[in-house]
């Protein structure tokens, strides 16, 4: 896992005793992992009392070279062994290895949720909802008689959050196609799934 | 229920007694063509020439015939009704029974036609499915998220429109289900009671 320079010189201070006494270190890997995965994090999350002796530019590199490795290690999946290595070339010790490590375990899952959701994709089908109608006439003809559906897709947008919906009407052949096809869809996905 | 046959509309079918029935046949058979493909005028001049008399009539003649034609169809109405709304134009039985056999014989396709006309939602046409697996992204590497890529194929107006659009496995399923539940609506008892007594 390669890390730029900037990110390295911020850990070698983040590791250092004499910048970051133990309890300062833990507020502030916390507080990376805070900001980057709390939707509702707060600016001033480095505006701990026990953060206030350390230089405010200082307390910003740290965090946000903090931040990036983090990043950087979901993004590559990265194991115990690879960030070890990662961080003991930033003269890191053994106990604060362990202590990152340990945090970064537990928000793995958080933040490969996180990582997965960006990007951009096809509008997405969250659900569908149906009506069913009898039509009797319509000005241009009378007596008609025949049922029709009327399918609305719910659908959202990565980019513009929400989305109308596809409408569109069909009669009862029309959608017994459509669910066939959607069945046979299923059936694929489950067979795909055993193998 | 009998035609309202307006004077105006009556005048333009006076010109139809005055033709062979051939010619009369001839007339029901553009009109449904009409009906398909929209007028061309140039018929109307080709055959104001073969009768020697101005397009116009023949305009009217076969736009006479047409609406007769179309009304009669939107409502459905009865051999019995069209023969009686047909009566008060005064023409000889067999014009009548020309005009009749002309409506029987062209109300399923103009039906077809004329609901074509009516406000439309798009309509669904076909659906093509894609199973797929996204496995990196630039923010995040060693995937496995699966997919179904579905292109809805559908139709406003005449115009095909596609739409191309996503969903996961679970909601897949979840569509199915409901879209099952509602054909299986058609087949509850308070749908075959309307159906059977809405006639």
């Amino acid at each position: 896992m390669e890390l730029s320079e900037y990110v390295q010189k911020g850990f070698q201070m983040l590791g250092d005793p004499g910048c970051f006494d133990p309890s300062a270190f833990m507020l502030l890997l916390r507080a990376a992992f805070q900001s980057l995965l709390d939707a509702q994090a707060d600016e001033a999350v480095l505006d701990h009392p026990d953060l206030k002796h350390i230089d405010p530019v200082v307390l910003k590199h740290c965090h946000a070279a903090a931040a990036t490795c983090i990043l950087e290690a979901g993004k590559q999946r990265a194991d115990k062994s690879t960030l070890s290595t990662c961080l003991e070339d930033c003269k890191f010790d053994r106990e604060r290895i362990e202590l990152f490590c340990t945090e970064y375990q537990n928000n793995k899952n958080s933040l490969e949720i996180l990582l997965g959701s960006i990007g951009r994709s096809l509008p997405h089908i969250t659900d569908v909802s149906w009506r069913l109608e009898y039509q009797i006439k319509t000005s241009q003809l009378h007596k008609m008689y025949r049922p029709a559906y009327l399918v609305t897709l719910n659908v959202e947008n990565t980019d513009s959050g929400s989305h109308p919906g596809i409408s569109f009407s069909c009669n009862m052949e029309q959608l017994q196609d459509l669910v066939g096809k959607l069945k046979d869809a299923s059936k694929s996905l489950e067979r795909a799934t055993q193998l | 229920m009998l035609l309202d046959l307006s004077e105006e509309h009556k005048e333009h079918l006076a010109f139809l007694p005055q033709v062979d029935s051939a010619v009369v046949a001839e007339f029901g058979r553009i009109a449904v063509e009409f009906l398909r493909r929209g007028s061309n005028p140039k018929i109307y001049e080709g055959a104001a020439r073969k009768l020697n008399v101005s397009s116009d009539t023949v305009q009217h003649g076969v736009e006479g015939l047409t609406y007769l034609l179309t009304e009669s169809s939107k409502l459905m109405i009865s051999e019995l009704d069209f023969q009686d709304s047909v009566f008060v134009l005064g023409f000889s039985e067999e014009l009548n029974r020309l005009l009749l056999q002309l409506y029987l014989d062209n109300r399923k396709e103009i039906r077809s036609i004329l609901s074509e006309l009516a406000p439309e939602l798009p309509s669904y046409h076909s659906l093509e499915w894609r199973l797929d697996v996204q496995l990196a992204s630039r923010s995040l590497r060693q995937q496995i998220k699966p997919a179904v890529t579905i292109k809805l194929h559908l139709n406003q107006n005449g115009d095909p429109t596609t739409k191309v659009l996503q969903t996961d496995p679970s909601t897949l399923l979840h569509l199915v289900q409901q879209l099952e539940q509602a054909l299986e609506e058609m087949r509850t008892n308070h749908c075959r009671r309307v159906v059977r007594n809405i006639k």
